[in-house]
């Protein structure tokens, strides 16, 4: 799901409304200790204990289901771990704070062990294998019965005070529990605002598009699940205290799973505070209703959490937090996106065209019995701009495709030339960022649930850890890029010309040496082609070299040092511009012989 | 001998009622393109219609059918028209996890509400009848739900190759816009299909009901194996699924005998989780329909 409320509830939005959030925020908190203190009331203390451990719990699961979108519905396996662990070291006499982290401990590791081979699936496939390890779970605990006590369950040894986490009064465990919610909260908080939230959502939105800007999704997303499972675990460990008795049926839960991933969604997933929001909506009403209706009316509260989830997921898809965004000032519109790329003067002297940076050698490639590129050989030199053209399937974008690392050659060599001015073959496309190429999409990959600026920012930050010099870079390559106007707009709203620079922005972000232009013209107007290509003279003059696969063969014409003619999968001619058009083969193969009338 | 053999006839009739209750699965998944994380729960709001039917009104089980496959019928063209087609346009399959998964929730409790916890046994009107067939035991029923699921497999196959509404189902499970420019009315055959999809679990209801007991959380103990049947068969492919339940059916059997009774489950979600991550196609699967939705 894209959720729209992504952004612009974030901390990182402008400064006037986000301080109005804090300060709502700020207050919400409060009252959560607040309210029941003044209250006194056991029901309401359970009430407001109940409501931190699960906007705990939610907002843990947040950070892998809502940033990475990756929607776990195993996450129970975490807090049933925390949870055992947490009472049968309890029971050898080993305070549950300790317990805490040993749990902690576990959980990482099974969460590793999980997740890295369940990230190869996708959407449902990845739930349904998150579920089935829960019930392998589950009937493990069963099983186990000298250590998990089976389906009996294990009760704590009653000891009283701090150091075992247990209370006779309900104002200890509130402490205890809002303190969890804390923690969990600063820690999203942090994710989201640093590099890794950032990173976590681009992966999100678009996979190859974030591997192309040089992160190492598989990384990111086991980060975001070893610290989501830990925090998990340590909910885990205190709930047990809380609860005293513990069983697999209710510790291993695809009905709590289900719920923690619930409250994420109805308070807006992928949003810092979403899952608290939907949170302490829900559980009051829940609770409620469990101790009013409970004895009449079984599955009431259960009932009331399906249908609401139904009408969230129809009426309200991005979550409380998406609905109250939209009452606040929306960002510039985005019209007229097409007029203002920025005017390039062109002052700066062209370098002289130097050594090969790019060495491509006799690259292979079949898809089944078709040769999709078949022995195709070139080098791309310091500072100069290669064109390369060829009718649709001629192979152009599976050689990009191979230059990037997104495809691997049957045969033959990539080659490219680092800084230390030796020569490297990358595999992956996070090796081929690394070393410094940058390229765009055929069809634009924007990360569509963040804005211009965030977009810019993932590029940015490939060189620049830091946010606030990422934001700097990022807003500098958009006004370069005439993008300046929509940085605090969402991608998805852009025209295809807007996408398509800002495809440019992002890449050019991360500073590149050589710069892979995948169609950047295609679709935009005359004088969009024009300034475009007073843009890449100005990159060009910046030291970058670039090969360009393009078919508005003004643009060819007027940037290519040399062209590259590619003809099912051959090159069938390579020289200057001109003399390329003119060559007979290339004529016969590709322009069409009106072509050469027209110039002629 | 005679032990294994009756622990291999135990397989594949289990396998023979995972069948039965994963073919709707399949369908809906291969075509509609959509995980029905509630079928689990159609398939315990058919076997309550089959328990009330029966017990109420002493109807015979098998007669039920004529009531509740039009009804899950109902239930599964509704759930297509007003909960996931409005949800068909959203770019990721998320939210419609989540709607599946909130109408799964839904009717779990709303039968705990009405029914309330307690296990409610239909009437087996003779199906509990054990029969010796040379060294192995049987019950008529067991036979019952072998037959009905070899039926339902081929007449499903037959009605989606040999008819023409089966091939406009297959149409646009092969190509959404292709179908669509061939005049073929896409949205009324995703709610056809999953229409069919519930009815297939109407008719495992009334085959299911009189041998098990009948709980509000009796879906989900079913559907797990479904959904392990349904990847190890190749998505949306039915004879896959056909296959793949006799697999699952006498891992579970023999694992259950051979190894210990309650780690059954964690044979057959290992064997799940292994083909899940190795090969997330499916054993089973030709290619046949399209799964682009499968791959990034």
């Amino acid at each position: 799901m894209t959720d729209t409320s992504l952004v612009s509830n974030e901390p990182l939005s402008p400064a006037a409304s986000s301080r109005r959030g804090a300060i709502a925020i700020a207050a919400i908190l409060a009252a959560l200790v607040v309210v029941p203190y003044l209250i006194g009331d056991q029901f309401v203390y359970h009430v407001f204990i109940t409501i931190c451990i699960f906007a705990a719990l939610s907002t843990a699961w947040n950070i892998v289901g809502g940033f990475a979108g990756q929607l776990s519905l195993g996450h129970a396996i975490f807090y049933g771990i925390g949870a055992y662990a947490g009472i049968i070291l309890m029971n050898m006499g080993i305070s549950p704070w300790l317990g805490m982290f040993v749990g902690a401990a576990i959980a990482v590791i099974v969460a590793l062990a999980i997740s890295y081979p369940c990230f190869r699936l996708h959407g449902s496939f990845f739930s349904l294998a998150t579920i089935a390890f829960l019930e392998v779970f589950r009937v493990l605990a069963l099983h186990f019965r000298d250590l998990t006590g089976g389906a009996t369950g294990k009760m704590i040894a009653l000891k009283f005070g701090w150091e075992w986490m247990v209370f006779r009064e309900k104002f200890p465990p509130l402490i205890i529990a809002f303190g969890l919610l804390l923690l969990t909260l600063a820690v999203a908080w942090w994710i989201r605002s640093h590099r890794i939230g950032f990173y976590l959502v681009a992966t999100r939105e678009r996979e190859s598009a974030a591997k192309a800007a040089g992160v190492n999704t598989v990384k990111v997303r086991l980060t975001a699940v070893a610290v989501s499972a830990a925090l998990t675990a340590f909910v885990g460990t205190f709930h047990a205290m809380y609860l005293t008795f513990i069983e697999p049926a209710a510790m291993f839960s695809l009905a709590l799973s289900i719920q923690i991933a619930m409250f994420a969604l109805i308070g807006g997933l992928g949003t810092v505070f979403g899952p608290l929001l939907g949170v302490i909506m829900l559980v009051p009403i829940s609770e409620l209703a469990r101790g009013w209706l409970g004895a009449h009316a079984v599955g009431l509260h259960g009932f009331v959490y399906g249908a609401a989830l139904i009408v969230v997921v129809l009426f309200m898809p991005n979550g409380l937090m998406g609905f109250l965004s939209r009452f606040k000032s929306q960002p510039a519109a985005t019209k007229g996106q097409g007029l203002t790329v920025a005017a390039a003067p062109r002052d700066a002297e062209r370098p002289p065209i130097g050594d090969p940076i790019l060495v491509v050698d006799s690259l292979q490639k079949h898809f089944g019995g078709l040769h999709v590129t078949n022995n195709v050989s070139f080098a791309l030199r310091q500072g100069e701009i290669l064109g390369l053209i060829g009718p649709n399937g001629a192979g152009k974008t599976t050689v990009f495709n191979m230059i990037s690392g997104f495809l691997k050659q049957d045969s033959g060599s990539v080659a490219v030339r680092g800084e230390d001015g030796k020569f490297h073959t990358p595999l992956a496309p996070t090796d081929f960022a690394a070393i410094g190429v940058g390229r765009t999409f055929q069809i634009v990959q924007p990360f569509a649930a963040m804005t211009v600026e965030e977009n810019i920012m993932v590029g940015a930050f490939h060189r620049y850890q830091d946010v606030r010099e990422a934001r700097e870079v990022a807003r500098e390559t958009a006004h370069r890029m005439g993008l300046a106007p929509w940085l605090d707009a969402e991608a998805r709203g852009l025209t295809i010309g807007g996408l398509k620079r800002l495809e440019v922005a992002r890449v050019m972000a991360m500073k590149p040496r050589v710069l892979l232009l995948d169609e950047v013209m295609a679709g935009i107007n005359q004088t969009d082609v024009r300034r475009a290509i007073d843009l890449m003279f100005q990159i060009r003059d910046s030291g970058v070299s670039i090969i360009a696969i393009e078919h508005v063969m003004q643009a060819v014409m007027s940037l290519s040092d040399r062209v590259i003619v590619l003809n099912s999968g051959q090159i069938i001619a390579e020289g200057k511009p001109h003399d390329v058009v003119r060559d007979p083969i290339v004529v016969e193969a590709y322009l069409g012989k009106e072509f050469v009338h027209a110039q002629a | 001998m005679d032990t294994f053999l009756q622990v291999v006839a135990n397989g594949l009739l289990l396998g023979a009622l995972f069948a039965i209750v994963s073919v709707g699965l399949t369908l809906i998944f291969g075509i509609v393109k959509v995980v029905n994380f509630a079928h689990g729960e159609f398939l315990m709001v058919g076997m309550y219609l089959t328990y009330l039917l029966t017990n109420r009104l002493g109807i015979h089980p098998f007669a039920t059918v004529i009531a509740v496959v039009p009804l899950l019928f109902l239930l599964g063209a509704l759930t297509q028209r007003f909960l996931i087609q409005p949800l068909m346009s959203a770019r990721d399959d998320h939210i419609q996890i989540f709607a599946t998964v909130g109408l799964s929730t839904a009717l779990i409790n709303l039968a705990l509400l009405i029914f309330g916890a307690d296990i409610a046994n239909t009437s087996a009107s003779g199906l509990r009848m054990p029969l010796q067939l040379g060294p192995v035991r049987v019950l008529t029923g067991q036979l019952a739900i072998l037959a009905a699921s070899v039926l339902l497999v081929v007449g499903l196959q037959r009605f989606l190759n040999q008819t023409q509404t089966g091939r406009a189902i297959r149409a646009v499970a092969q190509n959404r816009a292709a179908a669509q420019l061939m005049g073929i009315n896409v949205n009324r055959i995703y709610i056809l299909t999953f229409g069919i999809g519930a009815a297939c679990v109407g008719v495992a209801a009334a085959l299911i009901a009189p041998l098990y007991p009948t709980s509000p959380n009796i879906g989900t103990y079913f559907v797990l194996t479904a959904f392990v049947v349904v990847v190890l068969g190749g998505l949306g492919s039915i004879g896959g699924a056909f296959l793949g339940s006799l697999v699952i059916g006498l891992i579970d059997s023999l694992s259950g005998f051979y190894l210990s009774s309650d780690l059954r489950e964690v044979a057959v979600f290992g064997v799940f989780l292994v083909i899940l991550i190795l090969k997330p196609s499916g054993l089973f699967s030709g290619g046949r329909l399209n799964l682009s939705h499968v791959s990034p």
